[in-house]
């Protein structure tokens, strides 16, 4: 079992360990790469200030939440004189001049960065193979084909795979549509998605601004509050930044409820999927009924529409938000003789695949005569499916899904698009909706892989959601 | 659903797809048209469209200066630059 963020502090206030050999045992598996999941690892000589300082902090008696924790960063957070690509050509030379605000919120509560975590480019995919920088391969191997790499999930692979190989204590993530979900499921960590509106997106390259969400991926629940703790504030450089009072995550974490508390699970979600997928809610059920919570059957209307209305929105979104990579302010340039080509084969030679393929399907269905029909009908079934949450929500406490359809697959296996897309199934609705998910650990499949399931709660309701996490957690006390 | 034109759909966002790969986006755009066709059937009559999921008011902060970047900053990551400003090739005859 990995180190929590707790018991490093504890050993670092004994002096069982100093900073620098705790940045320097994390660095050394960072360094070693073989999983590909950073685009970027930070020297020891880089931080020496911050560890310095962190140190001293320890030695005085006074060190700050996060103090001395080496942290992997998705490289979508812009990090000030850091190089940050979205793992993407046309970024591949970017160096931001500013700290994003999350990023910023973890480094003033003294943790440290030890790199930048691959990702599929721009955050567009759901098995970190669109990365410009290659794939990243899951820690994880099938006991039953040892040879095959497997995909870590997306779009935060590198920072799930980073957490699971222990080369980071903790990765800051971002989920548009599962992106931190998914990927900690198939890598058998813990993957937190707040509420819409509680972590700032200022200074995150932008993929789908009204999904978009940074959260933190961990070995365990307690240590996703401590990041929660850290980021979850309001920011005025992010207009849709909520300004609600935030509450202390850490505080009651573990204690049991203290009113009955009721779980959905939806029925529909659960057909055609696999005995693996089923034996994941089944255990949580038993796990968790123990503790005397109830489940109940419960039944969305809305959700044959979600990754139809996702894949309307998020590529429109998406096609309006990299306009602005044009090979002129920054990025990489491609020679033009006019200023038009040089728009065009920047762009055309700056993007990937799959990214070129979501600016489309952007651009389709915001054109004249289409965006009613498409866009704007999207639009209108995003508010149905967040009312259908609501009702349910109504009714219950949480909802409790299976977080992906399947385990992790071979790298190179899905070709298909579509295919792919429905990855996200179980995630896309509640991203829709705007409300926090969590997904953790609840076993393993038939052929020894990881597998989670998600917990969805109301709005702004982090609190009790990590709570049910970690009760459950406990529960079901999946170990390697 | 009508054809799609993806040269047309190509020059709106600014790509210039080659002329081998026209065909593959240009299925691939199909295909997931085709899929996402069946939110035309929901009945939205009387449903507006949501643009922020949290409906919370947007915070207004008071209008105080204050320094950000400097043009030195702006500029840093200009692929060509020229004084204080990006170069591009001439654009007026």
């Amino acid at each position: 079992m990995k180190n929590s963020i707790s018991q490093i502090k504890k050993a670092l206030i004994e002096k069982k360990i100093s900073v620098g050999e705790l940045y320097d045992e994390y660095l050394a598996k960072a360094k070693s790469g073989n999983n590909n999941s950073f685009n970027l690892v930070i020297d020891r000589d880089n931080n020496i200030s911050s560890i310095n300082d962190s140190q001293n902090r320890y030695d005085n008696g006074n060190p700050l939440p996060l103090d001395g924790i080496p942290l992997g960063i998705k490289d979508l957070f812009c990090t000030k004189g850091i190089r940050t690509t979205a793992s993407s050509k046309i970024l591949s030379n970017f160096i931001p001049n500013y700290e994003s605000f999350v990023t910023q919120q973890l480094l003033n509560d003294g943790s440290i960065f030890i790199g930048k975590n691959n990702c599929d480019e721009f955050a567009m995919g759901s098995s970190n193979e669109t990365s410009y920088f290659g794939p990243v391969i899951n820690p994880w191997k099938n006991k039953n084909s040892q040879k095959d790499n497997l995909v870590p999930g997306g779009s935060s692979g590198g920072s799930a795979a980073a957490v699971a190989e222990g080369s980071c204590v903790a990765s800051m993530g971002t989920d548009t549509g599962g992106s931190i979900r998914q990927p900690a499921s198939l890598c058998g960590i813990v993957g937190l998605k707040p509420t819409f509106g509680s972590c700032s997106r200022w200074g995150i390259v932008a993929f789908a601004s009204s999904l978009d969400q940074a959260g933190p991926l961990t070995n365990c629940v307690e240590d996703a509050a401590y990041v929660l703790n850290s980021i979850n504030k309001h920011d005025f450089n992010d207009s849709t930044s909520s300004n609600h009072q935030r509450e202390d995550y850490l505080v009651d974490i573990n204690n049991s409820f203290e009113k009955k508390i009721k779980i959905g699970i939806p029925s529909d979600y659960l057909e055609d999927v696999s005995d693996d997928i089923l034996n994941q809610i089944d255990n949580t059920k038993k796990a968790l009924s123990k503790h005397g919570i109830e489940f109940v059957d419960v039944k969305f209307k809305t959700t044959e529409y979600a990754l139809s209305t996702y894949y309307i929105l998020a590529p429109a979104e998406a096609s309006s938000n990299l306009a602005r990579y044009d090979g002129i302010r920054y990025g990489v340039r491609e020679d033009g003789e006019s200023l038009d080509d040089i728009y065009l084969n920047s762009r055309t030679k700056g993007f990937g695949d799959e990214v070129t393929r979501r600016i489309l399907i952007g651009a389709y269905v915001l054109s004249a005569g289409y965006y009613d029909a498409y866009y704007r009908q999207a639009q209108k079934v995003r508010r149905l499916i967040k009312n259908d949450f609501q009702r349910i929500l109504n009714e219950v406490d949480f909802i409790l899904t299976p977080t992906t359809p399947n385990e992790a697959f071979k790298i190179g296996d899905k070709l298909d698009p579509i295919s792919m897309y429905k990855n996200d199934i179980y995630t896309v609705p509640t991203s829709l909706a705007g409300l926090p998910g969590i997904s953790i650990p609840s076993g393993l499949s038939k052929n020894g892989l990881p597998l989670g399931v998600q917990f969805i709660g109301n709005y702004f309701e982090e609190k009790s959601l990590l709570q049910l996490a970690a009760l459950a957690e406990k529960e079901l006390s999946f170990n390697e | 659903m009508s054809d799609i034109d993806i040269k047309r759909i190509s020059y709106l966002a600014k790509l210039k797809l080659p002329s081998e790969k026209e065909e593959f986006y240009s299925n691939s755009l199909k295909d997931i048209i085709k899929w996402v066709d069946n939110l035309k059937k929901v009945d939205t009559s009387k449903t507006e469209p949501l643009h922020n999921v949290t409906e919370k008011t947007v915070s207004i902060r008071n209008d105080e200066v204050s320094k950000s970047n400097s043009v030195d900053d702006v500029l840093s990551n200009a692929p060509e630059r020229a004084q204080n400003f990006f170069k591009v090739p001439k654009v007026v005859e």
